[in-house]
């Protein structure tokens, strides 16, 4: 059994195939992890508010195995912001309650999460990207890694260490948000027909360390409103850590319109709302990072199970929208597919009628118990979002704390409005270096490393595209909405311009291949072992 | 800052020279010995120092002990460190100071070692604090400066950066008095057989090891520009460098980037030419001595570590750059 | 040939490290980790010439529980054991107590080689190998290029030594002897899967660091290094502040 991605998906679902034969006999499967960080969890981003649901069913002694889970929530706030100004919701409606939640790092969660799953017995192999996926006929048979030691001209050097072929009996897709290998197996199967599009969003977090006194530790705030206009989905989070630790967070969906729009500057200006510029004032930024998520919710799901392969977690879009959680969907979900891979396997026979035990447990569980009832909250708001209603409706309320128009019926890249020629007018947000950050000075504390002389790992399959049609369409949104500066245009030797791509800078979020509006630039895995080095994030 | 004389206690500088000529160095740390205060002598070991310890003994110090022994003509560690060890435990110096040479650090560390010290490698500084010395010392690949006192009795051993003190600040009072030190040294027990040191073209730039570096940025614009930045460094005697995208578009060797995924450099002078300064960059190369910028543009943040800013064209300053230095 | 290779885990190159409240070391509570990049090329340069000459490699590492770490790495590498000399107190320690940490695990064996690093990344010390070698007793050579090929890998060995500005020497040292490698000496292999799975096999043996020898040395400070001048920017025609420019590098800068 083979699980590629180490996140709480992945890890849940070899924890669960290493230790599933405790309850019900028999003797225990082979099982390895392939993740592409150079160390568990250093590619982990993530607000976070953990809903501890699904870690007790997982390993219900998680708590005396010293689980890094360990400051309940002790407060949540909701505001509706202003420029200068913001407005609380008076009471916090249910769905976003998060008594009996605690404030994580998920990036240490899933490190420790990571050692458990080692000392079942799993094989975990970090450093190691699933870069393709093996086929007999329709059937999946495994992974390839990526190749290891090859220049930027695509030459093998002296240390080339060629792909290694994994064969499996049953493959499980946990790579995430908008994964390499999940998009592929996707589009080969067509496995979202009949589904709506997937809509996304792009996280982007620093983690800041802040004089004592600013917020008790467990207090939990999110916002609505400024920066964003009122059609445009989204919003900001603050999570309080102990020890001055504080979780800051913009939110912004991939399915805004303006071509112009930056979600790393709208981060930067709700830093300077005063709500969050007083929490921060006399801090220090740490850490950064972004990461986009899936928040099409329940319809957008494709089919998860193809022979001999399932898919998990957020690759799947498991995730809770409402509430911005997705890790305790993940996870079961991680633990429901390592149940019906093992029957399969069991029983010798991974097709994929027999995985789709998976689906019926899904559809059983507490993963359609939760993401069903919110599917059509869309429903929910007739018209655009009026900060007066806030304080009338509940039931409006009860859509969250971020909320968004009906539901797109098209995927979020087709919304971007076209520009009559040259770039769009984006307002820059003056840049102190002590609250506000430049993207490269922020990525710098990423810890994004890749080896540079290696091809790049996101393809542009027609840069002809980006210095003619896109630049007088769109005006290049890659190099706004991009929050690592990967995407530069650059003035041509021969005149005119053309893309260039700072490929090391990338931290791995994925908004590139979402939201490109011709869909030519493919996110493919670099050398293993490549990308951010997260830690508390 | 000289320290309270009370708390003053001998120096022993060692001196290096190779083949009998005297590597300036030393006179950085002659320089260091006087600042920090104290009866200074200075050792020279070797073959054949006659012309290089009548040089020393123009230094404002004490004595130059003079170490001869066939056995010291060519140097490996074992033959040094055990005439070191001789004449520091004859002479029981407070503190020993080194130059921190390549040959400082083959030899100096076992030497303190068997004297049952630790050497306090690479410092850059000392100050007195306390009655006692503080020695500073880089960490962390220059992000940190560390303030290191020595603990236990002396003596204490204290090798200096290259660089770290001037040698033209070194005061020469006139004549010390030379004094010729004997040692034992058994010829069979050195294990080290040195064969003649050579030149080699490196396959690779050290950039890590050059004095002066004039590094180009997105500024210079194309690569048939390059030439005048070469120009240049050749009039400054440096070494050729640049930012991350230079080397990216293939215009330099990526063994020429300075910055986080290229190199730290740390020379004496580093001359950044329309480079805009991002942190990337910066990591690499603000451990240098003395920073020159020129960028067209006033707020770049290349301007917030250098020394000297122009404000200005490239294209402009550059050649007038040659040209005053060819003055 | 039996050789042992130490090894030393650091604070990641690039890692945007703090001071902590002691005001006298890092925050290393929440850092990343890796082994410092002069020990990775002897490692490599280690499996090399037990590829050449047969025998063993050991790796050896002293340092805090965190450092199994990089001894995993080594381990996945190719190393064919590991020794770890724990404690806590080696996080921070001088190079004059890591290096008899180090002794203290190799002494008791009897290596014909023993490789170090040129230097660390963190304290930046770059003389645990020479101490290690004279407490071991062994003749050392320090900052090697390159190991002869030619040489029966047993009795005497030969190496090439960097001196400053260009200028090499070769050197021939009896073996037991110690070598101190530089970065660059070759070129480092990936782990593999095979590797990775072959490491968990492998024997990793912990020893305490029973009786450490006193610190050499206190460190009552760590600051980040001030700037003490202002930026001057020379104004001027191109022509004029070019002449002024020289004339402060080299009056007042002396960096000419
Ligand atoms: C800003 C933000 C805030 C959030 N806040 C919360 C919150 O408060 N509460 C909550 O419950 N959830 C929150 N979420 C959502 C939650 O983080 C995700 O739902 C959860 O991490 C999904 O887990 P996963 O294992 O499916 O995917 P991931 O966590 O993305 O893990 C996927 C793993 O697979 C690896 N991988 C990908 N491709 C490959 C490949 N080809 N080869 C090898 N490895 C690969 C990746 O490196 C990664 O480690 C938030 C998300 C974001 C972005
Ligand atoms: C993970 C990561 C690793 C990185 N590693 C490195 C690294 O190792 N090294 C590195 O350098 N960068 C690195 N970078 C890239 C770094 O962030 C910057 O993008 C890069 O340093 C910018 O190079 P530059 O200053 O030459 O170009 P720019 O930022 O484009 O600056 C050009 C400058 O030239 C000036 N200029 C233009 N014309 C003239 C003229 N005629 N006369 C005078 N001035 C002029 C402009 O005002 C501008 O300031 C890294 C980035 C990341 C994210
Ligand atoms: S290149 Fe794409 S995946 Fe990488 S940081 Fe930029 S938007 Fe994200």
């Amino acid at each position: 059994m083979l699980v590629v991605g180490g996140g709480p998906a992945g890890l849940a679902a070899a924890y669960r195939l290493a230790t599933r034969h405790r309850t019900v006999g028999g003797e225990p499967p082979v099982v390895a992890v392939l993740e592409k960080s150079r160390e568990p969890g250093a590619h982990m981003l993530s607000g976070a508010v953990l809903d501890p649901s699904a870690l007790a069913d997982l390993m219900p002694d998680w708590q005396s195995r010293g689980a890094p889970v360990a400051v309940p929530v002790t407060e949540d706030r909701i505001y509706f912001l202003t420029e200068r100004r913001r407005i609380p919701f008076p009471i916090t409606p249910p769905p976003l309650r998060n008594h009996g939640n605690y404030v994580i790092s998920l990036n240490r969660l899933v490190r420790w999460l990571a050692e458990q799953v080692e000392a079942a017995g799993v094989d975990l192999f970090a450093g190691f990207a699933g870069a393709e996926l093996l086929y007999e006929g329709d059937r999946v048979v495994g992974v390839r890694t990526g190749d290891r030691g090859v220049d930027r001209e695509g030459n093998r050097k002296a240390a080339f260490e060629p792909g290694v072929d994994i064969r499996a009996r049953v493959t499980v897709l946990a790579d995430g948000v908008r994964g390499n290998l999940t998009k592929t197996l996707v589009e080969r199967f067509g496995l979202d027909d009949g589904r709506l599009p997937q809509v996304y969003a792009v996280g982007i977090k620093e983690l800041w360390e802040v004089p004592s006194g600013r917020l008790p530790a467990g207090a939990v705030i999110h916002t609505m409103g400024y920066p964003l206009p009122h059609e445009q989905f989204g919003g900001g989070f603050l999570y309080a850590l102990p020890d001055g630790a504080l979780s800051v967070g913009f939110v912004a969906g991939l399915d805004y319109r303006d071509p112009g729009f930056d979600p790393h500057t709208a981060f930067q200006r709700f830093k300077r709302h005063p709500l969050v510029a007083d929490l921060l004032a006399g801090g220090e930024m740490v850490r950064y990072g972004a990461k986009a998520l899936p928040e099409g919710g329940w319809h957008a799901v494709p089919r998860c199970h193809v022979d001999g392969a399932l898919i998990v977690g957020d690759a799947a879009g498991f995730l809770n929208s409402m509430r911005l959680k997705g890790i305790h969907l993940a996870m079961q979900s991680g633990m429901a597919a390592a149940d019906a891979a093992l029957e399969a396997v069991r029983a010798n026979d991974a097709s994929a009628e027999r995985l789709a035990q998976y689906a019926a447990l899904v559809e059983s569980g507490p993963i359609r118990r939760e993401l069903h009832p919110v599917r059509n909250v869309h429903q929910a708001f007739a018209g655009g979002l009026l900060p007066g209603l806030l304080y009338s409706g509940l039931s409006l309320v009860t859509g969250g704390w971020w909320i968004r128009d009906p539901m797109p019926a098209h995927a979020g890249h087709t919304r971007l409005r076209r520009v009559a020629g040259g770039e769009p007018a984006a307002a820059a947000v003056p840049v102190d270096r002590r609250l506000t950050f430049d993207k490269l000075t922020n990525v710098h504390y990423s810890g994004t490393r890749h080896d540079e002389d290696q091809p790049s790992h996101l393809l542009v399959q027609d840069t002809d595209i980006c210095r003619t049609r896109c630049r007088e369409e769109y005006g290049n949104p890659c190099t706004r909405f991009c929050p690592a500066a990967v995407y530069e245009m650059v003035d041509a030797e021969a005149g005119g311009q053309r893309l260039q791509i700072n490929a090391s800078n990338c931290v791995h979020c994925k908004t590139c291949d979402i939201m490109d509006p011709y869909q030519i630039i493919d996110w493919v895995p670099p050398e293993g072992g490549g990308g951010p080095r997260y830690e508390g994030m | 800052m000289p320290m309270p004389s009370s708390a003053r206690p001998p120096v022993l500088v060692i001196a290096e020279q190779r083949a009998g000529s005297l590597n300036p160095v030393t006179w950085e740390t002659v320089a260091a010995a006087q600042v920090i205060g104290g009866p200074i002598s200075v050792a020279l070991a070797g073959a054949g120092l006659a012309g290089a310890a009548t040089e020393l003994a123009s230094a404002d110090v004490s004595e130059v002990l003079v170490v001869e022994d066939p056995a010291l003509e060519r140097y490996t560690p074992d033959g040094f460190i055990a005439a070191l060890a001789q004449v520091i435990e004859r002479e029981r110096p407070g503190l020993v100071l080194f130059p921190h040479t390549y040959q400082t650090r083959d030899y100096a560390p076992a030497l303190a070692s068997r004297l049952g010290r630790v050497l306090i490698p690479d410092c850059v500084g000392a100050t007195a604090r306390d009655g006692g010395l503080v020695l500073l010392r880089p960490m962390f690949q220059g992000k940190f400066v560390a303030e290191v006192a020595p603990a236990g009795d002396g003596p204490h051993c204290v090798s200096f950066q290259i660089g770290a003190w001037r040698a033209d600040a070194a005061a020469r009072g006139g004549a010390a008095a030379t004094r010729a030190v004997p040692v034992t040294i058994d010829a069979a027990a050195i294990r080290q057989r040195p064969e003649e040191p050579f030149q080699e073209a490196k396959q690779a730039v050290d950039l890590t090891q050059a004095e002066r570096i004039v590094a180009v940025g997105r500024g210079i614009k194309g690569q048939e520009h390059l030439p005048l930045a070469q120009e240049l460094a050749r009039s400054l005697g440096a070494e050729l460098a640049a930012s991350r995208p230079i080397c990216d578009s293939g215009w330099l060797p990526m063994d020429r980037q300075i910055g986080s995924s290229g190199q730290t450099v740390s020379p004496k002078l580093y001359v950044a030419l329309g480079i805009s300064g991002a942190i990337q960059h910066l990591v690499g190369m603000k451990g240098a001595r003395t920073i020159v910028a020129v960028n067209k543009d006033a707020d770049a943040p290349i301007f917030e570590v250098a020394d000297y800013g122009i404000v200005g064209d490239l294209f402009e300053v550059v050649p007038a750059l040659v040209a005053a230095l060819g003055e | 040939m039996k050789i042992a290779v130490c090894i030393k885990q650091v604070v990641t190159r690039d890692w945007p490290v703090r001071i902590d409240e002691s005001a006298a070391w890092v925050r290393d509570g929440d850092a990343s980790f890796e082994m410092n990049e002069p020990d990775a090329y002897a490692l490599e340069e280690g499996l090399r010439l037990k590829e050449r000459h047969g025998g063993e490699v050991v790796v050896c590492s002293a340092g805090p529980a965190r450092v199994a770490q990089v001894i995993r790495e080594a381990l996945a590498r190719g190393a064919d054991r590991a020794i770890h000399v724990e404690s806590e107190d080696l996080a921070t320690a001088d190079a004059g107590v890591v290096a008899e940490a180090l002794a203290s695990a190799v002494r008791e064996e009897s290596f014909d080689l023993v490789l170090t690093g040129l230097q660390s990344d963190d304290q930046g010390f770059g003389e645990t190998g020479v101490i290690l070698a004279e407490r071991l007793g062994l003749p050392h050579a320090t900052i090697i290029m390159e190991i002869a090929a030619d040489g029966d890998g047993a009795g005497r060995i030969r190496v090439k030594r960097e001196l400053e500005g260009g200028w090499f020497q070769w050197i021939t040292l009896p073996t037991p002897a110690l070598l101190t490698i530089q970065s660059g000496i070759n070129q480092l292999r990936y782990a593999t899967l095979r590797g990775i799975m072959a490491a968990k096999r492998k024997d990793v043996r912990t020893v305490p660091f029973a009786s450490p020898p006193p610190s050499a040395w206190n460190i009552v400070a760590l600051r980040v290094p001030v700037k003490d001048k202002q930026t001057r920017f020379v104004d001027g025609p191109p022509e004029a502040a070019a002449a002024e420019l020289v004339r402060l590098l080299r009056d007042e800068a002396r960096a000419l």
